[in-house]
């Protein structure tokens, strides 16, 4: 019975959480079939230590830990001849991509944006994390979280200029 | 609560403001303007980032998992479960909904729904009609209605599985739920965090249909129509 209450969690976790998962290890991997094995690993490893998992309020968080540790172990052991794939070629199964000017710049100055900046704002994007739950995952504090989400935010409005924009309206 | 401070919290995590910058905002003209300048950033953001997820991500995930853990399981303890299976035969176990769980069953649906519901009435969502025969008969069913079915997965409810689809019924998506183990006495009204539809008995187990307030649900009839049993 424990086995299948184990079982049953798994799967909701898999259930709720897949393509949030999914979405980030992409963004980290920039290969859909890198980011496949990725997410393939860290489900493995949620599935070794869910025992370990008391608060099902933190399971998102949780395994969005997972994912970063393995593919930080990942990128440790292998580093692969790294292509510095446009965004647009990520995006080509998504049939609701946008293809704004906007969307372009906004592109392009986040593939730009440093790693300690884009990774909290990732995380609060894709996977709804709150600052706290995000300082947890990066292992940094709340302040410094809140701060890098900020840059990284100032940083990419800048691109947008949305002065010009409201002027424009 | 200055004006940059406001700015400074609400860039930060607009869904995470505190009372005093709500009570900025509510006060300040400019702040507000600013507030739905984010809003449409955000909004542009959500969209450059979230990207296509593969089909059938899900069910790779879970089976990935099933395969590793089956050969990760000692030979031996392999062949004495097979000799013990031969040996004793297969023993059926049917658990009443008591020993399931405790939980309300208007809960159990809704809590699931919250998980599902979203990705199950996207659009994208396209239903291949040999897999919808293949998770049904799982369940040990055979789904009639086939053509009007968007969507269809095996899914955990309660401590059991269920099996979840979204039926189109008049041009609007309705959420469909046959849960095999959990068994109810009578038909009951479904009327749970903005859902409302019914939970009917069946031979085996139960059917819940349900959709958003304001969408028309089939009649009890349909759950006579929509199911045959193996």
């Amino acid at each position: 019975m424990q086995q299948k209450r184990k079982q049953l969690e798994y799967e909701r976790l898999v259930l709720v959480y897949s393509d949030e998962l999914f979405r980030y290890a992409l963004w980290l991997c920039r290969d859909k079939s890198m980011a496949e094995d990725l997410l393939q690993e860290t489900c493995m490893r949620a599935w070794k230590s869910l025992d370990k998992l008391r608060d099902t309020s933190s399971s998102k968080a949780w395994l969005m830990t997972i994912l970063r540790n393995e593919h930080a172990r990942q990128y440790a052991r292998y580093r692969p001849d790294m292509v510095d794939l446009d965004l647009d070629m990520l995006s080509l199964r998504d049939t609701d991509n946008d293809t704004s000017a906007d969307a372009f710049a906004l592109k392009q100055a986040l593939n730009e944006l440093a790693d300690e900046y884009k990774e909290p704002l990732l995380l609060q994007v894709i996977a709804g994390l709150s600052c706290e739950e995000i300082a947890s995952v990066c292992n940094i504090t709340k302040s410094a979280t809140m701060t890098r989400l900020f840059r990284a935010k100032q940083k990419l409005r800048d691109v947008l200029r949305p002065d010009e924009a409201v002027v424009g309206e | 609560m200055k004006c940059d401070d406001f700015k400074f919290e609400y860039t930060v995590a607009p869904n995470e403001i505190g009372v005093e910058a709500s009570e900025h905002l509510a006060s300040c003209g400019q702040c507000q303007l600013f507030a739905e300048q984010e809003s449409v950033f955000e909004q542009q953001l959500k969209g450059v980032i979230n990207r296509g997820v593969p089909d059938g991500l899900r069910h790779s995930l879970r089976e990935h998992v099933y395969k590793v853990r089956f050969w990760n399981v000692p030979k031996a303890s392999l062949a004495l479960a097979a000799s013990l299976l031969v040996a004793v035969g297969v023993v059926t176990i049917n658990p009443t909904q008591n020993q399931l769980s405790a939980l309300p069953v208007d809960q159990l649906v809704y809590e699931h729904f919250s998980h599902d519901g979203m990705s199950s009435t996207q659009a994208s969502h396209q239903l291949n009609e040999q897999e919808l025969i293949k998770v049904s008969k799982e369940l040990g069913v055979r789904v009639t209605l086939a053509e009007n079915i968007s969507f269809a997965e095996k899914c955990p409810i309660g401590d059991s599985y269920g099996l979840h689809m979204v039926y189109q019924y008049q041009q609007q998506p309705v959420t469909v739920i046959y849960m095999p183990e959990i068994t109810l006495d009578k038909t009951i009204p479904f009327h749970y965090a903005g859902l409302h539809g019914w939970v009917k008995p069946l031979k085996n187990g139960s059917i819940a249909v349900l959709g958003g307030s304001t969408i028309d649900i089939p009649d009890e009839e349909f759950a006579d129509k929509a199911i045959e049993w193996l």
